[in-house]
């Protein structure tokens, strides 16, 4: 572990890393290539350049393609999701860090199962569920289910960020005689602002990526989501490569700008989440 | 007794609890135990379902494709738990003494994969792996190792280390994050004690990185580990579970009895063997490296 003292060693390792950060890299870097491509370059080979970058190619994934319509149903999904998530979470989560009710060891550990089940294993009941209440086919079905399956991690997340502030502030507040919501709305949530925005992010990107809830609770294109749409526009234009990756990077274009954009929030909240 | 400054009444304290604890329990906790109930039933999804106990579970045990599916998903986790791990403690070795500005430019391109959505990313490499234009086969015949050019994906024996490449290369940055966030918790002073007694890089990596990294190796297991016993994205995306059940593992078999043949009482009794299975994986990590990372501490 100590600073290697072989200069041509350590160059080599070095080079070896960046070498590797490259490979790992390629496939997104190929997307982008293939997707300014035009069908003749395609069949030029794969690492071959296009003359001149036909973004046609985004025009036709945008209309053609619908994503336009997968865009617009994920920004419509993942707002709801990401704003309920969050307030939820920060009245469950202010319940578990300050306040005492009956069964609190026990909503706690029903309240993780959630967070250890995964969406795969409840997937049937719920889409009866759904379709008893008619929502199948609905933005609601999209939405509902993944404020329901974020409530466990926004309210454990932010239940142990509230207990890391000072408790002096909270009991001088309480002397100065503020009612709790009062004291929830200008104290707590004013504090929590770091704390929320690193959860924010990462349900932004869980909700944005989610796969199985609109696979299974909607089967109508005009619903689909952005993922969901991809694989359905894989199904019908498996030969146009070069549309094919337009869409591809469509959907993950806004996950690039958000991640380069918080990396060291992200990385950090992350960090501090799973090692929790 | 009062847990804070803030607690109030029992009845006013639940207004905060309510809102989320009722969403939860209708669309998460409630599914879970409906999905209990309806695994020892038989049920078409039209007509009423009908009570067999524990048969949808002995069918299970004496089903050979429910066996091929477990021994897959346990093959599969040596790309999804093993190589990222290894791979991952590697390279936080490696890049941990680097400078800030490359260590960071390092980390968010290894990292990157790990944000995006793995369904994107099967329909990505799915076209990566095509025989025919796909950029893979053309990069090996481009460097004369034409011969090696293989259908990936539609290959009986290839199509599981194929599918589970593409794991490693989600997981790998992401386990090396952890384990450098890891490796900066530790005491400096114990590196310079061992440079002082001379110890090599390889003995300091052995005898006070690995041990001390305990905790994070559990989380990366348990992590890990859970989403090889999830995954569905991916391989449905690339495979559906083929060529003749290559890689067929529990959810893939769950969605193709349940939503394929309406068979939902058998469906819903793997996705508790899943849970179960989930269950009992975190309580042997917890138990195995847990307890050894006590014994160093």
């Amino acid at each position: 572990m100590s600073r290697s003292s072989n200069i041509p060693a350590a160059l080599f390792l070095r080079l070896l890393l960046w070498l590797l950060a490259f490979v790992t890299i390629t496939p997104f870097l190929l997307l982008l290539l293939t997707s300014i491509k035009s069908k003749a370059d395609v069949l030029r080979g794969a690492f071959a350049l296009p003359a001149y970058p036909h973004f046609e190619n985004y025009v036709d994934a945008w209309n053609a393609g619908h994503f336009n319509i997968y865009f617009w149903n994920s920004i419509i999904v993942v707002i709801p999701v990401v704003a309920v998530s969050v307030f939820l979470g920060l009245l469950t989560g202010f319940a578990f860090a300050y306040l005492s009710f009956p069964l609190r060891r026990t909503l706690f550990a029903i309240l993780t199962l959630g967070m250890m089940v995964p969406a795969e294993a409840f997937i049937i009941p719920l889409y009866y569920e759904m379709r008893y209440l008619g929502l199948i086919n609905t933005y609601a079905a999209l939405i509902i289910p993944q404020i329901a399956m974020s409530i466990p991690f926004s309210t454990i997340f932010l239940a142990s960020a509230m207990q890391q502030l000072p408790e002096e502030v909270l009991e001088a507040a309480v002397l100065d005689g503020a009612g709790r919501f009062h004291i929830l709305r200008k104290i707590v949530i004013p504090l929590m602002i770091p704390a929320m925005s690193t959860l924010a992010l990462f349900l932004f990107i869980w909700t944005w990526n989610e796969f199985l809830i609109p696979f299974i609770l909607v089967n109508d294109d005009a619903y689909r989501t952005l993922p969901l749409g991809m694989l359905f526009f894989q199904g019908r234009y498996t030969v146009n490569t070069p549309v094919l990756t337009a869409g591809a990077v469509i959907v993950i274009f806004p996950l690039i700008l958000t991640y380069l954009v918080f990396q060291r929030r992200f990385i950090a909240g992350l960090t501090a989440g799973a090692t929790k | 007794m009062k847990r804070s400054a803030l607690d109030g009444t029992q009845h006013t304290n639940f207004i905060y609890l309510l809102p989320g604890l009722l969403l939860y329990a209708a669309f998460v906790f409630g599914p879970i135990v409906a999905a209990l109930g309806l695994s020892l039933t038989s049920w078409d999804g039209l007509s009423m379902p009908r009570w067999v106990g524990l048969g949808n579970y002995a069918d299970l045990f004496s089903d050979s494709r429910f066996y091929i599916a477990l021994r897959n998903n346990a093959e599969l986790m040596i790309f999804y738990c093993v190589l990222p791990l290894v791979l991952g403690i590697t390279l936080a070795a490696c890049v941990w003494n680097l400078k800030q500005r490359e260590q960071l430019a390092l980390r968010t391109f290894l990292f990157l994969p790990y944000i995006m959505p793995t369904a994107v990313l099967g329909i990505i490499w799915a076209w990566l792996y095509n025989p025919a234009f796909g950029p893979f086969n053309q990069f090996l015949r481009a460097i004369g190792l034409g011969r090696f050019a293989l259908p990936w994906l539609g290959d009986f024996n290839f199509v599981l280390p194929a599918v589970g490449i593409v794991a490693t290369w989600y997981f790998f940055g992401f386990c090396m994050v952890i384990f450098l966030t890891g490796i900066q918790r530790i005491d400096p002073s114990l590196f310079d004690a061992a440079k002082v007694d001379g110890a090599s890089a390889r003995k300091t990596f052995f005898w006070i990185t690995l041990p001390l990294l305990m905790p994070e190796i559990r989380v990366v297991l348990l992590l890990t580990v859970i989403a090889s016993i999830k995954s569905f994205d991916l391989i449905f995306t690339m495979t559906r579970g083929g060529p003749a059940n290559a890689t067929l593992v529990p959810n893939i078999y769950m969605y193709q009895l349940g939503f394929e043949l309406n068979r939902f009482g058998a469906a819903a009794a793997i996705a508790i063997v899943g849970a179960l299975l989930t269950f009992a994986i975190n309580y042997a990590i917890h138990r195995l490296v847990g307890s050894r990372s006590k014994g160093v501490a």
